[in-house]
């Protein structure tokens, strides 16, 4: 009888202990679950924001002007002829 | 313990005493066990509450402070360039209860926001009682910076959801608006509220919706603005609209209302000059509602583009006799109607259909009901009641009815298509998804318009000749209206419009230009009239924007690259 009650002691306090450390894994889990979704939190909105950056940086009032500087311009009906024309070759000798 | 003790003292029989002993033991045991499992049983209800209900009871107490906010999907253009989109920005608050001085916030706040309204300011803060007050929302995170270097007790920030417009003005009108709770107010962004859904959140978590995908093409979009933008400058024009649709499918690939709005300041679209020219306005839209005339005369069978038609017969209505600005002085063919713009041929073919016809020609084009597009209510038409003689006539060179120019063009795209009337979109249509059509005139009667506009610009005579373009096949109709004043219509103040489709030997495109109180320039030899520029106008916009499409000139409409 007095086995047995040393032993579930025992047994009781071991339990206690083991609980004890997966209680605490747990929570250093946890700590580290909340960080890496605060992270991935935070790169989704960098990500809005560089998404949001690049279309500002590429809109058609910033980027005619500096085509323009390049010396480019809308395409005109003459080079579109051309590339027409030679389109039609280019499948005539298919 | 002692209870018990006491009672057995108390009671004089052994064998009574201790049966009334047992009764009481077992009374009190089973008096514990109950009351310990009503606890337990208090505990697990509570644990069902919780877990069923979450933090609910939580969340209300904390709620009052935390403004809802929402979630919105990003807005991407028919190829997927992103035209809106959210982004987290910090905003500043104040909680009262924690402020030590309150001039010292203000005044040190005004070094970072000039325009703070520091009396309104302390106000809010002597209110102790209150717990939150907003100051500024959607800072920059350079000011943010600013502010919290001031190291004010009692002020904190808060990230929040902002939509941001990275291509500014761009399609302004068609975006909308979002209030300071991003929620959609105007264009787009309230169909996003009501038709497909935004997530309501506190702070700022981004939608993980998919992006709504318009029918806009920001190449077209930029090229029609800015072309717009060119002529009214060059016409002295107080404003311009512009809009650009396949007539196949009812897609909306450009529209323009200028002066334009920006869709981040709210302020903007309340100013009476910068309405929304394409669908928040209704005007008479002049000469061009003659392809309009000329469809229903030739829908009625008898008339042919050969019937001859007495333009020299003076043309009474009322009080006024109808005239030509250039009297042909000979009878005109129906096609030579067109071409030279007749009002009195066109007024002739009006009364020759009558009333009934008019209007129910009218109405099957769709240009007597309101229209709805995803922007909203376009602004209803404006008819006569009753089409007695006079109205038959001005309606029948698009005088005396009012329509939105969104309106007119869904009509004039069915009159081009091969007959068949679409309803406008501004939202990019599904490949595989079916448009609904509906027939409103013959294939054949198309045809005749379709030939009636490309001879418009070809032919020496015609009123459309500076819309050509080398290459692209363009068609079209001018039209020159007087804008209603006090009194009777205003002989300098023009809205002169183009209506072109292009390229005319398939015509998969529909262009309207219209120019508000253009001044006679240099530019148009000092005229008013919509072929001096109206249709360069259009010339110049399709000469831009046919590259973009995949129109090759002189060839067939090639696939638009995605």
């Amino acid at each position: 009888m007095r086995a047995l009650t040393i032993l579930s002691v025992v047994v009781a306090i071991a339990s206690a202990f083991l609980l004890y450390g997966v209680s605490y894994d747990t929570h250093r889990i946890e700590a580290r679950v909340h960080a890496q979704e605060r992270a991935a939190e935070k790169a989704r909105s960098d990500i809005a924001v560089l998404k949001a950056e690049r279309a500002h940086l590429a809109r058609p009032e910033r980027i005619e002007p500096l085509a323009r500087a390049l010396g480019l311009a809308p395409v005109t009906e003459k080079q579109l002829g051309r590339a027409g024309f030679g389109l039609a070759t280019g499948s005539a000798s298919h | 313990m002692h209870a018990i003790q006491k009672n057995a003292a108390s009671c004089p029989p052994p064998s009574s005493r201790r049966r009334a002993s047992t009764y009481t033991l077992r009374l009190r045991a089973l008096i514990v066990t109950l009351g310990v499992g009503l606890a337990f049983a208090a505990v697990a209800a509570q644990l069902v509450r919780l877990s069923l209900r979450g933090e609910g009871a939580i969340a209300v107490t904390v709620s009052e402070p935390v403004a809802q906010s929402f979630a919105r999907p990003d807005i991407v253009d028919r190829n997927g360039r992103l035209l809106a989109t959210d982004v987290e920005m910090p905003s500043l608050f104040a909680d009262p209860a924690l402020v030590l001085d309150r001039d010292e916030v203000a005044e040190k706040l005004l070094a970072v926001f000039p325009d703070l309204d520091t009396q309104e300011l302390a106000r809010a803060l002597s209110d102790r009682s209150r717990r939150f007050v907003w100051i500024r929302r959607g800072l920059p995170p350079k000011i943010a910076q600013q502010v919290h270097d001031l190291g004010l007790p009692g002020l904190a920030f808060r990230s929040e959801l902002r939509r941001a417009y990275p291509a500014g003005r761009l399609a302004g009108h068609v975006l909308g608006q979002v209030n300071i709770d991003n929620k959609g107010v105007a264009g787009i962004e309230r169909h996003i509220d009501e038709a497909i859904g935004v997530e309501a959140v506190h702070g700022a978590t981004l939608s993980g919706a998919a992006p709504v995908r318009l029918a806009l093409d920001m190449g077209v979009e930029h090229g029609l603005e800015e072309e717009l933008a060119g002529a009214m400058r060059r016409f002295e024009a107080r404003g311009a609209a512009g809009l650009i649709m396949d007539v196949a499918t009812g897609e909306v690939l450009a529209a323009a209302s200028l002066p334009g709005v920006d869709p981040s300041r709210a302020g903007e679209a309340l100013d009476e000059s910068r309405l929304d020219k394409v669908a928040g306005g209704t005007f008479e839209l002049g000469s061009i509602w003659k392809a309009v005339t000329i469809a229903m005369a030739l829908e009625g069978g008898k008339t042919t583009l050969d019937t001859i038609v007495d333009v020299t017969a003076p043309l009474a209505a009322g009080r006024f006799t109808i005239t030509d600005l250039h009297p042909p002085g000979r009878p005109l063919t129906v096609a030579e109607v067109f071409l030279h713009s007749s009002n009195v041929g066109a007024g002739y073919l009006a009364l020759g259909a009558g009333a009934e016809r008019l209007r129910a020609f009218l109405a099957k084009l769709g240009l007597t009901e309101p229209m709805r597009t995803e922007l909203g209510p376009v602004a209803a038409p404006q008819l006569p009641e009753r089409l007695e003689r006079a109205e038959q006539i001005t309606i029948a060179y698009g005088h005396g009815i009012a329509v939105a120019p969104v309106q007119f063009a869904a009509a004039a795209a069915a009159l081009i298509n091969g007959g068949e009337l679409v309803r406008p979109t501004f939202l990019k249509r599904q490949p595989d998804t079916t448009v609904e059509r509906v027939r409103v005139v013959s294939g054949e009667t198309s045809a005749k318009i379709n030939e009636l506009l490309r001879r418009n610009v070809t032919d020496p005579a015609g009123t459309g000749r500076r819309a050509e373009v080398a290459g692209y096949r363009v068609g079209g109709k001018t039209g020159t209206a007087e804008i209603p004043g006090r009194g009777g219509y205003r002989k300098t103040a023009v809205i002169s419009s183009f209506l072109a489709a292009f390229p005319m030997d398939a015509p998969k495109y529909l262009v309207l230009v219209s120019l508000f109180e253009p001044k006679g320039t240099n530019e148009s030899r000092g005229e008013t009239r919509a072929g001096t520029n109206a249709a360069p106008t259009a010339a110049r916009v399709i000469e831009r924007i046919a590259p973009l499409l995949g129109v090759l000139p002189g060839g067939s409409v090639a696939a638009a690259g995605e």
